[in-house]
Order: C-alpha cells, then sequence, then structure tokens
C-alpha cells in the first residue's frame, strides 16, 4: 500500500437526493473502488464558489469529480448555473497551469452502479498518472 | 476585506469543544474491515473531540444510550455517528438526541459501511475512515442549533375557477375545516362540463353532477362563493397570500338611475365594481381549458355550415326529443363523418402553426371517448343515422372505454383509419343528394382510397390551454410547451407548482376526464390541508442565512437565487424571506465578501471536512 | 400462532405500492396515524421494480426510493411487510382488519440488514427480482433498495444448513419464527392492492412462455435497469447481444379470447419506452413495436411517441397472430400486414410481450366491497369521486380500481386521501 500521507486524493462532491444514495448503492452491491476517495454530501453543489475548488487543489486534493443528479436537479436552473460556474473554474485553472482534467461534473443516479465505478476509475487513473497538484 | 470585517468574521467561527464520536461495529460489517478501535482512539484526539466510544449496534437501545447520555450529562454538544449510510439510520439517531432533549441538527454522520468496509478492508479502510470521521468532527465543530422554520399560516384556501375541478377541490378543502373562497370569472358555476349532455363512458348527467357539486358548494358554511370574480393582484407566500380580486355586481335597474361616471384609467363604470383583498394560506388553480377552435377552412370548417365541433353536436343533439329520425336545423341526417384529432396531435412539417407559431402537439385525451360515446347515442336513438369514424389511433385507454368501442362496431359504426400525412379531405360531395363528401386514405383497407358522401361532418376537437396569461404573469406561473400549467415533478409533486403554497386541479394542467379532474382537486386540496391543517407550515431549516456585518450590498447573491422573492436588498443589505428560500445556495457562490451562507450546510463546514481529510 | 395484538390507528392502508405509499403520506402529512399492511417482504410494489418511467425518463428508483424512505421514517406510519389480509370490515364508523404477517424466519427488531447470511448461504435460487434472469439465495435482503433491509429465508430453497444463523452479528435468525396474527382497528381503510401482469402462460398463440427470448415487459424492466441481472441487455438463452427486437402489444389486454376485453392503458407508453432505452444500449439494433392503436394520452405522451418514432423506432399497425422459435435462437412473429401483404412472418433476436394488467387482489370472501365485470373494484362515483367503493368507510386508490399509469395513481392516491380524511372528519362530527 501507498504511504498514505502521498495518497493522492479525490473529492466527491454528491448530492443528497441522487449521488450520494448512488453511492451507498454502490456500497450495497459490495463493488470496489479505489480507497482514496472521500464523498461529501451536498444540497447542491451550485453552493460552492469557483475559489472553493482551487483552494481544495491547493490544499492537496489531486481531483474532484461533482456528482450532480444533472437534468433531473431538484433546485429548477441550478445544474446551468452550475455548469457556468464549472466553465469558470476551468478557466482559472488553465491560468494556474492545472489540469483541468482534475474537476468532473457528472450526473450520477441512485443506482447509477456502474457510472459511478467509471467516473471514479478514471479519475483515478488520471490522478495516479499526473500525480499531486502543484500550486503556488 | 477591512479590518473590522475579518474580526467580526473570525468571531463568527464558534467552533465546538464539546463533540462526542460514537463509531459503530456494526455487528462486523464495519469491524471486519476497519479496525474501529483505532478509529475511535484517533477520533478522540481529533480537535474539539472531547470523548469517543465504540458499540457492536449503535443503533441498538444501548448505542443510543451511550449518545443520550453523555448529553444528558452535559458531556457533550455535537454528536457525530460513525455508522452505515444515513439514508439508513439518521433519523434515529436525531430522534435519540431530541430525547435527551438535545437539538436534532447538532449532528452529523460518516458513512463508514457503505462507502468504506463494503468496498475495501485493510489499513486503507481504517485510514479513510479515520478519514471520513474527521471530516464529520470538522463539520460537527461549525453545526449550529436549527429550529425548523415555522410560519404561521392562514387556514384558508383560495380556489380559482369555479368548473368542475374548482368545485371540487373547494368542497374537499372545506370538508377538511379549511375556510374557501372560490372565485369565478363568469356568472355560472360548472366551467366547461356545463356544455356536456352526458358523460363517456358511464353516462352520468352532466347536468346532475354540477347541480349535485355545486349545491354542496353553496350550502357548505366554510365555502364563499363569488362569481364575476377576477384575480387581480397577488402577493405573499406559502401560508400567507394576499389575493386582490375585483367583484361585478350587476344590477339592470341601477344602470338607468345612475348613468354611469368615469373611473380614471379604467373607463365608464356601469356596473359596481367592488376590489378587495383575499388574505388566504394557499391558492388551488382550477382554471379549466377552453375548446379548440378549429380554423376556417380547416376539414371545410367555416366554408360549410354541414361542417361542426363535436361540442356543437352534443348541444344540438340533447335538443332532440322524442323522434327516432335525426334531424338538425330542419335536415335530416342520414350519415356523419366523425373526423377525430382535430386540434389534437398535430406534427411539425405537417399541421398548420397558429398565428403564434403554436401547434397542439399533444393528444386531448377525451376526445376518441366522447365521439364513440355520441357514437353509440346517435346510432341507439336513431339507427337510420349512419356514423363514419375518421381516426389516427382510438385511444380508448380508461375503464369502461374500451366497452364504447367495442359497441360502437356492434352498432355497425365504420371505421376508417388515416395517417397523419394523409388528413381525409371534406368537399363538396360528387354525388348531388349529399352536400358534402369526406374522401380518405383507408389504412384499414390497405390504403384504399374512399369516399363516403355525408350530410355533417363533425369534427372532435381538442383542448387547449385556457387563457389565462393574466395569472400566470402575476403569480409567475410555469407554463410548459403545451402551454398547460407545469407542475413540479409529475410522480414526485403532480398537482404542486414551483411557487410553493399554489397548486394544480384539473384541465389547465393537461387534458383529463372529469374523473380525473376530481381526483386531481382533492389531491390538491389534501396537499392544502396537509400544509394549513395545523395553521403553522414547517419548513427545512437549511435555508441562506446573510451576516448583515459583512453584506456589501452588491446585490449578487439576489442575481443568482433560484427562487423567486427568496432574496431581496432592503436598506443596502440582502434579506432572505426563510419561506421562499430553497436552500440550493446559489447565493453562497457568489457572494463577494462571503456574507451569505447555507444554514446546516454552509461553506464554511465544508471547508472544515476538506481540511481534516487533507490534515497529515 | 402467536399471541394476537391489536393494533390501533385512523387510516389502515392496504398495499405498499407506489400508490398505498401516496395515500398513507398524505394522510400521514395531516396527522392521521396510518397502518400499511404489505404483502411483499419489501414496500414499493410495482414502481420500484422498473428501469426508468416515462414521459420524463427519470430512473424509478430515485423517484420511488425517496416516498418509501420517508413512509418508513414518517412518525405517524407503521408498516407491516409480509402479511396477509384475512379480512376487512367497516360498519358503523368503525374499520376491522384480520392480518397474518408471515414468519421470515429473521426477527426484524433484531436484524440489521449487513447481509452475511446472505453471502454465506449456500444455496442459489433464481433471483425472481431480476427477472429469472440470475441467482440469489434462500436468505436475503430481495433488493438494493428493500424497506425495510431485513432478511428473508425462503423455506422451499432453504436446506437448514445453519450457516446463517451461525454468522448472523444479532442472532436475528429464526427457524422456529411463527407466522403472527394481528388486528388493525382503525376508522377508514384505503385499498390500493395494485396489479399484476397477465400470465405469460395464458397465451397459447405466444408460446405459453416456452419460446426461448420471448419475454414479459417486466423482465425487460430488469434488463434496462441500471442494475439489473447482466448489466447490458442480452438475450437470455445465449447471452448474444440482440440485433433485432420486437414488442408484441396488447399480449393479454383487448382481447376477449383471454377474457381480458380492456385496455391495459399503460402498455404502449412502457414499450415506448423500452424501445428507446434500447435504442440507447443497443444503437445498432432494430426495434419494431406490433400494435392495434397507440394510446399516448397523458401530458406529454404523444410527443414521446412522436420522439420515439423520429428515433427510428417502427411501429408496426398489426396484432400479432402467433410467437414461436425463430431462426438462429430467435423467435418468430406471424401477422397480419396492413399493406394488403397478408400474413407475414419477421424474425426477431428477442421479443417482448407487453403483457396486461390484472387485479392483484380479490376481496370476495375478505372485504364486501364489489368489484366490476373486469374484476377490479367497483367505484360508485366514478366522475367526481373515483375513490369511493361501494363499502361506506372504504376506499380505493391506484391500479386496484382498474389499470392506470403512475401518474394517475399517484394523483388517485391523493385524492383517496382527501376523501378518507374528510370521511373521518364527518365520523368526528
Amino acid at each position: 500500500m501507498e504511504s498514505p500521507d502521498k495518497e493522492k486524493k479525490i473529492l466527491i462532491l454528491a448530492t443528497d437526493s441522487c449521488a450520494y444514495p448512488g453511492a451507498d448503492s454502490v456500497g450495497q452491491a459490495h463493488s470496489s473502488y479505489p480507497a482514496n476517495t472521500y464523498i461529501l454530501r451536498v444540497r447542491a453543489p451550485v453552493m460552492f464558489p469557483e475559489q472553493f475548488y482551487l483552494d481544495c487543489f491547493k490544499k492537496g486534493i489531486s481531483g474532484i469529480i461533482i456528482m450532480s443528479c444533472g437534468e433531473e436537479c431538484p433546485y429548477e436552473g441550478a445544474y446551468k448555473a452550475l455548469a457556468t460556474r464549472i466553465d469558470a473554474v476551468y478557466q482559472l485553472m488553465k491560468k494556474q497551469d492545472l489540469d483541468i482534467r482534475r474537476l468532473r461534473l457528472t450526473a450520477i443516479c441512485t443506482v447509477c452502479n456502474r457510472a459511478f465505478l467509471k467516473e471514479v476509475n478514471l479519475m483515478n487513473d488520471l490522478v495516479q498518472e499526473i500525480g499531486l497538484p502543484e500550486m503556488d | 476585506m477591512s479590518d473590522p470585517k475579518e474580526k467580526k468574521n473570525e468571531n463568527s467561527v464558534n467552533r465546538s469543544e464539546k463533540i462526542g464520536v460514537y463509531v459503530c461495529y456494526c455487528g462486523g460489517n464495519i469491524s471486519d474491515h476497519v479496525d474501529v478501535e483505532k478509529v475511535r482512539d484517533a477520533a478522540e484526539k481529533m480537535p474539539g473531540v472531547v470523548v469517543a466510544r465504540t458499540n457492536s449496534f449503535m443503533c441498538s437501545d444501548l448505542g443510543q444510550d451511550l449518545i443520550t447520555q453523555d448529553l444528558k450529562d452535559g458531556l457533550i454538544d455535537r454528536v457525530v455517528v460513525a455508522s452505515c449510510a444515513p439514508s439508513l439510520h439518521e433519523s434515529t439517531f436525531r430522534g435519540a438526541i431530541t430525547r435527551a432533549n438535545g437539538n436534532p441538527y447538532i449532528y452529523d454522520h460518516a458513512n463508514i459501511r457503505e462507502h468504506v468496509s463494503w468496498i475495501m478492508h485493510g489499513e486503507k479502510a481504517t485510514f479513510k475512515a479515520e478519514k471520513l470521521v474527521g471530516a464529520a468532527v470538522g463539520k460537527a465543530g461549525l453545526l449550529e442549533k436549527l429550529d425548523p422554520i415555522q410560519v404561521n399560516s392562514r387556514k384558508h384556501v383560495t380556489v380559482i375557477g369555479g368548473g368542475i375541478a374548482g368545485l371540487k377541490a373547494a368542497l374537499s378543502a372545506a370538508d377538511f375545516g379549511l375556510n374557501v373562497v372560490l372565485i369565478e370569472k363568469t356568472p355560472f358555476l360548472g366551467g366547461n362540463a356545463a356544455m356536456l349532455d352526458k358523460i363517456a363512458p358511464f353516462g352520468e348527467k352532466a347536468s346532475d353532477l354540477i347541480s349535485q357539486l355545486a349545491k354542496s358548494v353553496l350550502e357548505h358554511k366554510n365555502i364563499t362563493v363569488k362569481t364575476h370574480c377576477r384575480l387581480v393582484g397577488f402577493d405573499g407566500y406559502i401560508g400567507k397570500f394576499d389575493l386582490s380580486v375585483k367583484t361585478v355586481f350587476t344590477d339592470p335597474s341601477d344602470h338607468e338611475q345612475h348613468p354611469g361616471h368615469f373611473v380614471p384609467f379604467e373607463g365608464v363604470e356601469t356596473d359596481t365594481v367592488v376590489e378587495e383583498i383575499i388574505e388566504t394560506g394557499a391558492v388551488i388553480l382550477a382554471t379549466g381549458f377552453k375548446s379548440y377552435r378549429p380554423d376556417h377552412g380547416e376539414y371545410g370548417f367555416g366554408k360549410h355550415k354541414e361542417v361542426i365541433t363535436l361540442p356543437d353536436l352534443i348541444k344540438q343533439v340533447g335538443k332532440v326529443e322524442g323522434s327516432s329520425t335525426l334531424e338538425l336545423d330542419g335536415r335530416k341526417i342520414r350519415s356523419i363523418a366523425m373526423i377525430h384529432c382535430v386540434g389534437s396531435r398535430q406534427i411539425p412539417g405537417i399541421h398548420k402553426e397558429d398565428e403564434n407559431g403554436y401547434l397542439n402537439e399533444y393528444c386531448s385525451r377525451t376526445c376518441c371517448s366522447s365521439v364513440l360515446f355520441m357514437a353509440n347515442k346517435i346510432r341507439e336513438q336513431f339507427p337510420d343515422t349512419n356514423i363514419y369514424d375518421f381516426y389516427r389511433d382510438i385511444r380508448t385507454y380508461g375503464r369502461g372505454q374500451e366497452d364504447l368501442y367495442d359497441k360502437a362496431s356492434e352498432n355497425r359504426v365504420v371505421f376508417f383509419r388515416f395517417d397523419a400525412t394523409e388528413s381525409p379531405q371534406v368537399i363538396p360531395s360528387s354525388d348531388s343528394d349529399y352536400p358534402l363528401q369526406v374522401t380518405v386514405k383507408d389504412g384499414l383497407t390497405f390504403n384504399e382510397e374512399i369516399e363516403v358522401p355525408v350530410d355533417l361532418v363533425v369534427l372532435a376537437t381538442g383542448m387547449e390551454a385556457g387563457d389565462i396569461s393574466d395569472i400566470v404573469s402575476m403569480m409567475k406561473l410555469p407554463v410548459g410547451t403545451d402551454k398547460f400549467l407545469q407542475e413540479v415533478h409529475p410522480k414526485l409533486a403532480p398537482v404542486e407548482m414551483a411557487v410553493s403554497g399554489v397548486f394544480l386541479a384539473g384541465t389547465c394542467q393537461a387534458p383529463m376526464t372529469i374523473g380525473e379532474a376530481c381526483n386531481g382537486a382533492a389531491a390538491a386540496a389534501a396537499k392544502a390541508a396537509s400544509l394549513l391543517g395545523k395553521g403553522l407550515v414547517e419548513l427545512d431549516p437549511y435555508v441562506a442565512e446573510v451576516d448583515t456585518a459583512l453584506c456589501d450590498g452588491t446585490g449578487a447573491c439576489v442575481d443568482a437565487c433560484l427562487a423567486d422573492g427568496a432574496l431581496a436588498m432592503v436598506d443596502g443589505k440582502a434579506l432572505v424571506t426563510p419561506a421562499l428560500c430553497l436552500g440550493c445556495g446559489a447565493c453562497v457562490a457568489v457572494c463577494p465578501s462571503r456574507a451569505i451562507d447555507l444554514k446546516g450546510w454552509s461553506l464554511k463546514q465544508y471547508e472544515a471536512m476538506v481540511d481534516m481529510i487533507v490534515a497529515e | 400462532m402467536a399471541d394476537s395484538q391489536t393494533i390501533t390507528c385512523d387510516a389502515l392502508v392496504i398495499g405498499g405500492g407506489i400508490a398505498g405509499l401516496q395515500t398513507a403520506l398524505d394522510l400521514a402529512d395531516q396527522d392521521y396515524s396510518v397502518v400499511i399492511i404489505e404483502k411483499d417482504i419489501s414496500i414499493g410494489g410495482k414502481m420500484i421494480r422498473l428501469s426508468k418511467v416515462f414521459p420524463t425518463l427519470d430512473c424509478s428508483s430515485c423517484i420511488t426510493t425517496p416516498k418509501m424512505s420517508s413512509a418508513a421514517h414518517h412518525k405517524n406510519i407503521t408498516i407491516r411487510t409480509y402479511c396477509d389480509l384475512k379480512s376487512l370490515t367497516s360498519d358503523n364508523g368503525q374499520v376491522s382488519a384480520h392480518v397474518t404477517q408471515n414468519p421470515r424466519y429473521v426477527d426484524e427488531d433484531k436484524c440489521i440488514g449487513c447481509r452475511k447470511c446472505e453471502y454465506v448461504c449456500p444455496v442459489y435460487t433464481d433471483d425472481l427480482e431480476q427477472g429469472g434472469f440470475s441467482a440469489t439465495k434462500a436468505i436475503r435482503i430481495p433488493f438494493s433498495t428493500a424497506t425495510p433491509q431485513v432478511a428473508a429465508l425462503a423455506t422451499k430453497e432453504c436446506m437448514l444448513c445453519g450457516k446463517c444463523e451461525k454468522v448472523c452479528p444479532t442472532n436475528a435468525i429464526d427457524y422456529f419464527q411463527k407466522a403472527v396474527d394481528f388486528r388493525v382497528e382503525a376508522k377508514t381503510a384505503i385499498l390500493a392492492t395494485g396489479f399484476e401482469q397477465t400470465p405469460i402462460e395464458g397465451k397459447p398463440q405466444y408460446g405459453n412462455g416456452n419460446v426461448d427470448n420471448v419475454i414479459t415487459s417486466l423482465q425487460m424492466e430488469r434488463l434496462l435497469a441500471p442494475h439489473g441481472p447482466y448489466n447490458r441487455v442480452l438475450r437470455p438463452s445465449d447471452g448474444m447481444e440482440p440485433d433485432s427486437i420486437a414488442f408484441i402489444q396488447c399480449a393479454g389486454s383487448r382481447d376477449k379470447s383471454m377474457g381480458i376485453p380492456y385496455c391495459s392503458r399503460f402498455c404502449c407508453m412502457y414499450a415506448i419506452k423500452q424501445a428507446m432505452l434500447l435504442s440507447g444500449s443497443l444503437p445498432l439494433a432494430d426495434i419494431y413495436i406490433y400494435y392495434m392503436d397507440i394510446r399516448a394520452f397523458g401530458k406529454g405522451y404523444e410527443q414521446f411517441y412522436q420522439t420515439a418514432k423520429a428515433m427510428g423506432i417502427q411501429f408496426i399497425k398489426g396484432k400479432v397472430a402467433r410467437v414461436d422459435a425463430g431462426e438462429n435462437g430467435g423467435a418468430a412473429v406471424h401477422f397480419e400486414a396492413q399493406d394488403g401483404g397478408g400474413v407475414t412472418t419477421e424474425n426477431h433476436d428477442l421479443v417482448v410481450l407487453s403483457l396486461g394488467v390484472l387485479p392483484d387482489w380479490n376481496p370476495k370472501g375478505i372485504c364486501p366491497v364489489s368489484t366490476g365485470s373486469d374484476h377490479f373494484i367497483q367505484t360508485v362515483q366514478p366522475s367526481i369521486a373515483p375513490t369511493i367503493t361501494d363499502k361506506t368507510g372504504i376506499f380505493v386508490a391506484g391500479a386496484a380500481a382498474g389499470p392506470k399509469d403512475i401518474v394517475d395513481s399517484i394523483s388517485e392516491a391523493g385524492a383517496a386521501a382527501m376523501e378518507a380524511a374528510n370521511y373521518m372528519n364527518a365520523l368526528g362530527r
């Protein structure tokens, strides 16, 4: 096992109504996925400002997956606002020479086990390959 | 940022130093893969944690007792439970805290079963469990006691529209004990249903149903009916709406005695107009539909007097009494063509848009049964009158409806099936004995071209959304692409509008039968009853909160807000109306001075969680 | 039998499917105490077993689970699963029910849903929750979102090896558990007993279920579900990815030869939905729907149908006469073509029978409510109060009173809750 202090951590912001129970469903199926994943339950990821994502990378988070409800978002208009925000974050990431693949916006439903595993594995492959983020 | 603000910001962070952490073995489900005692040891050293305990089943009475005892002893004031998915036992632990006279919101949950022990094992699992417990501790330290938002509500509902759905909704709500005002713009109760004779498929008389409902409504002590009355203003929020209505009182004798006087911005007043405010708690919209009016020339409508609509036919046949031959306008009707889907199921590129570029792409749901019901009635009452039915699909979906279709075949109604791309043509008949003929490529006989001479063509016109653009803009109601009012979600919230406290009943939502409209109306009344029955509306405490000391009054939050009216600038500061806030946090992201945050799910808490996850 | 127990409440809801849950939630939100009796080992009914739902294509589980969970956690709702209703009467404002709770051989209060028993159980059996396409164990939690999360032991399959008892961390396994009789005393009852599909065995012309790769529409739901048996759409006999899939409409509806003259109301829409989902997961497959009339009557349904047509799903007007074994493990569909071609035969890799709808419960001898000629619960004011039965104090909601889609069932459930509440209010006065 890799020593935990060098762990390349993936933060997952999972919506309370879709993706978080989706992650529970993966657990119930006992599907294994990388351990370096930290799932935080959120009401709507639209609440996070651009700086939150940059701060996370600065603090040493290697990848962030936003698992939203997508078009099934219970807050009308939130998904669109979120997508716009993420575009803005990408611009800021480029300015700071951060690989924008470290941040991904997805939609995961309550029983989307395969989609969940795919996203997590893809992000893990990426962060293992490109390593910890380097920021000033 | 200026100094005083910075100071204030630091002061506002009151971290709890009395956090209790309770880690569950889950009888091996967790402890087989995670070293639970090691997690406990780690938790005990985390900032703010005063006690960390383990139990084989934290959800058991014994496990819960650990928490309640520590709370009662004053040892802790924040609780973190690390166990299974929060969906399973979050309410259990909140309940335990409440039993110990604690506030249920001082609790956070670490999911170390579904997210840890069931997907991995060994050192990695223990390490991850520690991190997740750490994140929960980080959040718990910043949790505040919250109380559900309570809005005193009026035990009063206003129903807009006095058709069948409006009557049913008013009666249901009033029987429950709510006070009801029903407003109707015309002098009549009964709406579109009053145009009907008997109702398909079971044949109840529309007049009986309407009279029965209207009598109960008019005699009900909890209901005030206002006819000639329109909504002219809308204000307030769930539990406390103020509706401005104008009621017209007509007294013809009045006209002679008082020649009208000029009212500024209105005109000369001939009737007495009274404007008043209805103080209400919820609104049920039951504004109904309007019948599709065919375009001039559509299937010969307007060009040939022998082309009429189904509602016209119902009205005219209803007047014929005691004869076994059908005569309308002094003409003997030997054969009738009935054409389905007129103004419904229109297809872009095939059908012509209306003047506003709209097509009615939806099915009007009720016309098939209505046509067949009339066809059977005519065949049975006037056996010499032949019926030719031109359809695309026969949609007798509901209980008793397929029987109408079977019966029509028994009654020797002749069916022709046409494709939307090749609609039947209605033209003057080549047979001088008949005024009109219908030509069709019949899909039932291998697309044979058939000419049917007829005395009368009946167009089964569909339903269109009623013209309520004034109400829509006043109340800011969402409207679908079909122009009917749009519910929040067809299954999760089928009679609820996005404006909380406003409900939908009947055909203002979509075409439906009387039975379906009454179900919708009663369901809407049920929601209003749940909402207002207690005289108190309890809402989630997870709403935005402004720190006015930090607010610079940029208004960015107001622009970002997804709920109309939840945020406003008052005296240069942002002000939240909790009853309207959705708790999505869209405002939190855009505040340049971090003056607004979401109660219970704050940005600060997330930052603390991330800090704990990355902590060495 | 164990000692009889009596539960007192305001309203008794028979059936914990979507209609029953919605009725119970609406009543409980009005502060009435509610007991739900469910015959299955989990609440959720047919809806929780579906993949996605028309016309929004929302994931079905995502919409049902929150309602199941709200009901399970609601302070005014008590849920009893795995129950048989023995009798239900309503007299003078008093509803009485006799219920038998079947033994699941697992103590509900002790079980923590850890599934250790399931993992250790050596007996594999067809998983009917997955359409019989995959295996489950003799002791198991039926499916991931089952509520309650309590295991149940199927005695027919169990070989009494005792492994589950040894591994259970809470000593919840009880091989000697007995059925428990209890009574419910309430003021009103709502029947939300739902529907079942017509048996595939009921139609000799369609092979009585004996033709390979001729499956039911509920089985297709499982193939399409995100957590289905194969995690993708394969045909069951040989695991081949089907290139040609056909749906046969009215396979058990509008068919007097089967004694089911009525329309089952939602088969057109679910077939179109399944066809759309299939064309998503198998973009190269040809998909056919054999139909008599497409009944896309609800809000947004016609537009859904037109979208399916635009996607290239082929709608073939014609009543299918016969289905039998076809080439290469497929099924041959014989139908009368409407273009004048006479009886035509088409071979498809996979054929889905859009089976009809039957009532799931017959009140005869249990509850004095009448049924119609279609055997669904009779209602006495179908236009202005469609949830009122001919027995005072007993109401009906959802497919128990005739085939009904989810949207209409939920709306009717709300109406039943209102009628029942007002009936209780009137009693109070």
